[in-house]
């Protein structure tokens, strides 16, 4: 039995806006643009993955959205496009049993800091912008694509940085088998920012910060079959310097185990930009090296949205090429702490 | 599906730290309210809070280097180390428990280090061990590291009823068969961004937090670490361990209407899904353990949700935030913890600082400044937050 | 433009920005709640702005007058000492 069923992708962010342009982006990055003229503040570097022209209120309207932070506005989208995909029309009947679930490392890490930044800076230090306090919560995004939509399912946050996502779908099959819902909006969003920049050159990343990700609707493993299945997600953590390749090592033959699959079937493995991640998980699949997917070239570093984009990229891929149809790949994802995570996916096109 | 229990309480609070301090303080009405020192208040209208000033990191702390985890990372660590020591569990025991933390604000001191830095000098005089500490799955990851635990960790940051979601999290995990121990709740800690804020939305209380009095003057923020041991029933049975609770049901949804202003409509239908996946009726629930902000709408609007899923018939209904202060993301692992010593100890924890009935809410009785002894079968506890995430628990006598 | 016309101009746009409407959508009189679809957090976003903008400090109760755009002209001009 599979874990969920997913049955529509929705994409925001440099790479493109739809799986068509994804799969092409995949095959032709167009590098990161020229970001200097975006904010006031002084960057790391001139370049990034991000969309220099985006505008909140060119998307979504006036209404409702002067106080959305980036993050917020990017993931109403992302999450207006997965359900379009879906086909699903949020109706009376269903939104009480329809919710979302979004992946974190921080919130907006913008809205935060600049709100610590005014106390600082204004005088009485308390007159900091009131309608600027949402955003600092970092349910932020969830909460308020709940309330565009309409949603009033279960309205989830996980903050997990690169393993965020597979917390996510973890927490979505969890939900889902328990009968806590009937649908949910799974998803993982970054935001370029000065602040998030800044992250991306401390943390030593060798890839210019981007931003964007990724939605999908998913349904429990009775559900119809989608777009993709997700056969097994599961999550660990490698506590006090014991090995993370043995440990994920042993995670994901579980996987395999349980999913009934052989080394032999995983196609691809997509663990960001972690080599060793990468090398534990060949060492898994008895030496086997399946193609690795990258998508650092199209989106740069998004430390939380990876796991999303790498689905996405694997579930456009699929919609492009029916030869692949019931391939199985690997999404695997750890944290400098020794979180990590490993999830089994099976896709199809739509032909 | 299995039975799950409560085997370990771990508070760290501002008025106890471990769980015979705590049920002492819930049993005097003690406050943990008094003047701001986590920060430098000059200016603020508003200068007190509901800190743990005898927080001592590394007393409690036996692996984690307090150095180099922020201090909400540390209380969700300690709070944890003492409530694997009350459930009386070995690190062996633990291994292949799961971890679930909820929180507000993650690492919410180091954002406002992170903000001083570039208040003054900017981005570049953030350094990268300030930067690390920043990502608010850190909270779960302390736990982990701390004890020495392999299995799932995670962070649920669904704002101030955080810690109830990581307690349906826990339950589902452990009734369905995913794990049999989960170390579980929430932490948060006091800063001066979240207090501005809320300062500025006029949400916060002149001296004391008086809940469901009429003259309530609004919240408190506040900190702490407030982690339980979850087991399933075979299991704790197995090693013969007390349990405190069973853990009965609980419920999550969302107000889908505005991100600050909770919705009584929602709140009642979160109440009736909770008392259904309990298998309970409102006639069941003997004390209501409330999210109690002690601000205008949250005690209005709770108010009424309660009386319109209870039908009118709502029990003994307090708020310990009179006491503690808003402890966001620990809020409702607090309340967990006072529910179940509730039902172990046969006592309803008091409302303090209530001196007035609310004309709007003549029937609610919120056992005004004084314990009172009470046998407890069944104990709902109550969870509001930003973003309208309503999560609610029920607990029951083993 | 006297003073009046001017501040009544600054107070409109400031307004018409929190409830995101164009300032000459916002008439004198309508009630930002029933026209506007206003909600508290809004009136407390707009009283912090006048608050900022003419460094006066106006008392959150005040909010409960301030339902329309006449209204919340007097009671800052009340506050700001407009009147002389």
């Amino acid at each position: 039995m599979s874990a969920l069923s997913i049955s529509g992708l929705g994409l925001v962010g440099p790479a493109g806006n739809t799986p068509d342009e994804l799969v092409s982006a995949l095959s032709t990055p167009g590098g990161p643009v020229d970001v200097t003229g975006m904010y006031e503040a002084e960057l790391p570097g001139a370049l990034a993955y991000a969309l220099p022209e985006f505008s909140t209120r060119a998307e979504l309207g006036r209404k409702g959205t002067s106080f959305f932070d980036r993050r917020t506005a990017l993931t109403v989208i992302a999450c207006g496009r997965a359900l379009a995909d879906a086909g699903v029309a949020v109706s009376e009947e269903i939104r009480d049993r329809t919710g979302i679930v979004v992946g974190t490392t921080a919130g907006s890490v913008r809205s935060s800091v600049d709100y610590a930044v005014e106390t600082f800076t204004q005088d009485p230090p308390h007159l900091v912008n009131p309608a600027l306090f949402p955003t600092t919560v970092m349910n932020c995004a969830a909460g308020q694509s709940a309330i565009w939509y309409g949603l009033r399912g279960v309205n989830a946050t996980l903050a997990g940085g690169r393993t965020a996502f597979l917390s996510v779908l973890r927490y979505c099959r969890t939900l889902l088998r328990c009968g806590r819902a009937d649908t949910l909006i799974a998803a993982a969003i970054d935001e370029f920012t000065p602040h998030a920049a800044w992250l991306t050159q401390l943390s030593g990343a060798d890839v210019a910060p981007g931003e964007g990700g990724a939605a999908f609707v998913v349904r429990g493993a009775a559900a119809a079959r989608g777009d993709a299945e997700v056969l097994d997600v599961r999550l660990g953590f490698c506590p006090r310097d014991t090995d993370i390749s043995t440990a994920l090592g042993a995670t994901i033959r579980g996987v395999l185990d349980r999913a009934g699959l052989a080394a032999g079937e995983i196609t691809t493995v997509a663990s960001g930009t972690d080599d060793d991640a990468f090398k534990a998980t060949v060492a898994a699949l008895d030496g086997r090296a399946p193609r690795r997917l990258r998508v650092d070239e199209v989106v740069g570093d998004c430390p939380t949205a990876v796991g999303a984009v790498e689905l996405a990229a694997l579930l456009s891929e699929h919609r492009a090429d029916p030869a692949r149809d019931g391939a199985v790949s690997l999404l695997v994802a750890r944290t400098p702490e020794g979180a990590f995570g490993v999830a089994a996916v099976r896709a199809w096109s739509r032909s | 599906m299995r039975r799950v229990v409560v085997t370990g309480l771990g508070p760290v609070s501002s008025i106890g730290i471990g769980v015979r301090a705590f049920e002492a303080g819930l049993r005097a009405g003690r406050s943990g309210v008094g003047d701001i020192t986590a920060f430098d208040p000059t200016g603020f209208p508003r200068t007190r809070a509901g800190e743990v000033t005898a927080f001592r990191p590394r007393e409690l702390l036996r692996v984690l280097d307090a150095d180099r985890w922020g201090r909400s990372a540390c209380f969700a660590a300690a709070a944890a180390r003492l409530a694997v020591a009350d459930a009386g569990l070995s690190e062996v025991d633990l291994r292949d428990a799961s971890v679930v933390v909820g929180t507000t604000s993650g690492e919410s001191k180091v954002i406002e280090e992170f903000g001083r830095r570039v208040a003054g000098e900017g981005f570049a005089a953030v350094p990268a061990a300030l930067a690390e500490q920043l990502p608010a799955g850190r909270l779960s990851f302390a736990v982990n590291e701390e004890l020495g635990i392999a299995g799932e960790s995670v962070t649920l940051a669904t704002a101030c009823s955080a810690s109830n979601y990581a307690l349906g999290y826990a339950y589902d995990a452990i009734a369905h068969g995913d794990a049999d121990i989960v170390v579980t709740g929430g932490a948060d800690s006091v800063c001066r961004w979240a207090h501005a804020g809320f300062v500025r939305l006029g949400a916060v209380a002149e001296l004391e937090c008086a809940p469901f009095d009429r003259d309530r003057t609004g919240m408190v923020t506040a900190e702490g670490g407030a982690m339980l041991v979850l087991e399933s029933e075979e299991h704790a049975a197995r090693r013969g361990a007390r349990a405190y609770a069973r853990v009965l049901g609980y419920a999550l949804n969302c107000d889908a209407h505005h991100m600050v202003a909770p919705r009584a409509e929602t709140i009642a239908a979160c109440m009736r899904l909770a008392l259904a996946d309990a298998g309970l009726t409102p006639e069941d629930v003997d004390y209501v353990c409330a999210h109690g902000t002690g601000t205008l709408a949250n005690d209005a609007t709770e108010a009424e949700a309660l009386h319109a899923a209870f039908a009118g018939r709502v029990p003994p209904v307090s708020s310990i935030k009179s006491m503690l202060g808003h402890t966001m993301g620990a809020a409702s692992a607090f309340g967990l913890i006072a529910a179940a010593l509730a039902i172990a100890r046969g006592f309803l924890p008091p409302t303090i600082n209530w001196t007035t009935p609310d004309p709007a809410m003549p029937w609610l009785d919120p056992v005004a400044n004084r314990a009172r002894e009470a046998k407890v079968r069944v104990a709902q506890n109550n969870g509001f937050a930003f973003g309208g995430n309503n999560a609610i628990s029920l607990l029951g006598a083993v | 433009m006297s003073d009046t016309e001017q501040h009544l101009a600054e107070l409109r746009e400031l307004v018409a920005e929190v409830l995101e409407l164009e300032p000459e959508e916002l008439s004198d009189t309508a009630d930002f709640q029933e026209e506007y679809e206003a909600d508290s957090l809004r009136a407390i976003e707009m009283l912090a702005r006048i608050e900022k903008r003419y460094r006066v400090q106006i008392p959150q109760k005040e909010l409960a007058g301030m339902q329309n755009l006449k209204a919340v002209y007097e009671i800052t001009a009340a506050y700001a000492g407009w009147h002389g």
